[in-house]
């Protein structure tokens, strides 16, 4: 038996707004399934889940400050510092939500860059299927994260055949792959670690 | 020891209740007086914005602080912020060198990028190259300040050879500069680098992040050689509206914050005085608010206030008033009790034209033994 030595992050943001959340739904078996295939390779995963609906208020407030007060400041640092994020939104109108973009919008362009990252989505028909390809991939190759390549997308009628499972196992199963070959996150904190400045005067 | 004062962004107001514009003639003659009255209830520093677009009127600081400076004797007059990103270095040195001649001595200021994204391509500069653009431009400022004659060449500015800006500083002691930014720790490490002060306008932000700017600030002034951490030069902004009872300052404030340009449309009033270092309320409130700063960043040097932000010119009158009478005595006293000998007071011509002789004294011993 292997003893789990390294605890991963994951974080997970849903940009569901019923309750109960088909997003949200996916979104946990996503986490579940990234989570198990951690647990095979003999490490631990920790999940954190914002979910946006309730953050709304915030993140316009932050559209218009600047900063991210109340609870989402601490969703921001969840995301921001963890070993992997899982995104899942619902399909409006051919693409993610408008919630589910303006919480990537006040991130720091810089702050997803190299995290493994697993997208999901889910909507009425499956003929939304590609706001997937055509939507969510172009955003976060802006934000530089490593995006995995099995996404999943959950239309109704998934949620009654038992391909979603295998899908969602498979979309698990890489990204633990990804987490695994690499170091924890420690993303370098210009405050703490500033650029020197003979390298800011002379761009050695 | 610390210094007081208040700056200004400049801007025309529009009074919520009738909707009048105020016309830039009569903002510009305001921000005269407001000068004025700052120094009549004893501040020490009057500070401008530069902008270059409606609805701001400081585009001209030296002309406008010039003006200042012949119709007081003691204020210090500085800038927040000076472009230094936008403004041809040269025409800084010689502008704020001359406004130091006629004001003698009494002349600072302070080094910003601007937020303004199409300022920049006005004045031929691209927004992306801002940090770059503020650390060269500042560093040939640097050198015409402290160098007769200099050779110079860079990505962002035509090449000098065997140029002399005059006029030279008075008395060879360039004007003190202070660098602000809201969050960019290059700022930070640049301020350090020079050992020149900077300045955090503590405004629109929690204080957890003007905490962590200023700590960075602290110790890399220590790790580049010019003093222990606690030492370096520190200055806060801040944001007021006082009554006798809060209640009052609350109601009357209301309608300027949820028309601001900055704070409209976003968190309440309420919201922001929690989150930031905005206080609206009793004298009393914005002593203690303000004091907590020093348990946030350290000991520091330059504590100014924004007060007219859109608001009339009779109630930002009031406000320097209040200021003057029950707010800065007392923190003047506050501020000074348990404060350590080595923190040195906020920089002035008269402090830095002393620490120039001293050095060249020094250096006349060591060339004789």
């Amino acid at each position: 038996m292997t003893t789990p030595t390294t605890t991963r992050s994951l974080a997970v943001v849903s940009a569901g707004l019923r309750e109960p959340s088909s997003t949200r739904m996916l979104a946990d078996r996503l986490a579940q399934a990234t989570a198990e295939a951690l647990r095979e390779r003999g490490e631990e995963a920790v999940v954190e889940v914002v979910e946006l609906r309730t953050l709304g208020h915030d993140l316009v407030n932050n559209l218009v400050s600047g900063f991210p007060a109340g609870e989402l400041k601490g969703a921001v640092e969840a995301v921001t510092g963890a070993d992997a994020l899982i995104a899942v939104t619902p399909v409006f109108q051919a693409s993610y939500s408008g919630l589910f973009k303006t919480f990537f919008d006040v991130l720091d362009k810089d702050a997803l860059e190299n995290t493994p990252t697993l997208l999901g989505a889910t909507g009425g028909t499956p003929r939304h299927s590609l706001a997937i390809d055509f939507a969510m991939r172009p955003l976060f190759a802006y934000l530089r994260a490593s995006v995995q390549r099995t996404a999943v997308y959950a239309a109704t009628e998934d949620w009654g055949s038992g391909e979603l499972a295998e899908r969602v196992t498979r979309a698990g199963r890489e990204l633990a792959d990804t987490i695994i070959g690499r170091a924890p996150a420690a993303k370098p904190d210009p405050f703490e670690e500033p650029v020197p400045f003979e390298r800011l005067l002379f761009k050695e | 020891m610390m210094q007081f004062g208040i700056f200004s962004v400049g801007q025309v107001s529009t009074d919520p209740a009738t909707g009048r514009v105020q016309s830039e003639h009569d903002k510009i003659r305001m921000m005269v007086r407001l000068a004025r009255r700052a120094e009549e209830v004893g501040l020490d520093v009057f500070a401008t914005g530069e902008h270059h677009n409606p609805p701001f009127v400081p585009s001209s600081p030296t002309t406008l602080l010039g003006y200042v400076a012949a119709q007081t004797e003691r204020l210090v007059l500085s800038t927040a912020t000076t472009l230094i990103t936008t403004n041809d270095p040269v025409k800084i040195a010689e502008d704020y060198a001359t406004l130091q001649h006629l004001s003698d001595g009494r002349t600072d200021l302070m080094m910003g990028r601007g937020n303004t994204a199409p300022v920049y391509p006005w004045f031929g500069k691209d927004i992306r190259d801002g940090i770059d653009l503020a650390i060269e431009n500042y560093h040939l400022l640097h050198r015409l300040w402290r160098e007769d004659v200099v050779d110079w060449k860079g990505q962002h500015r035509t090449a000098l050879q065997g140029f002399t800006a005059t006029p030279r500083p008075l008395d060879g002691v360039p004007p003190f500069v202070w660098h602000g930014s809201i969050r960019s720790p290059e700022i930070a490490e640049q301020a350090a680098y020079y050992g020149d002060g900077f300045f955090h306008n503590n405004i629109f932000w929690p204080m957890e992040h003007v905490q962590r700017m200023i700590a960075l600030y602290r110790r890399r002034y220590e790790h580049y050689g010019h003093g222990s951490a606690d030492q370096a030069i520190v200055g806060l902004g801040g944001q007021v509206y006082m009554r006798p009872k809060a209640a009052d300052a609350i109601r009357e404030f209301r309608p300027y914050f949820d028309t601001s340009y900055v704070y409209a449309n976003g968190p309440s009033l309420e919201e922001t005085m929690k989150t930031t270092p905005l206080t609206v309320g009793t004298p009393e409130q914005v002593v203690e608010r303000t004091l907590a700063f020093r348990d946030a960043v350290g000991d520091y040097q330059r504590q100014l206030f924004t007060l007219d932000l859109g608001l009339p010119e009779e109630a930002v009158m009031e406000q320097i008033d209040i200021l003057g009478e029950e707010v800065v005595p007392v923190l003047r006293k506050e501020f000074a009790i348990g404060r350590p000998a080595h923190v040195p007071d906020a920089p002035t011509h008269a402090s830095l034209l002393t620490a120039k002789n001293a050095k060249s004294d020094d250096d006349k011993e060591g060339a004789t033994r």
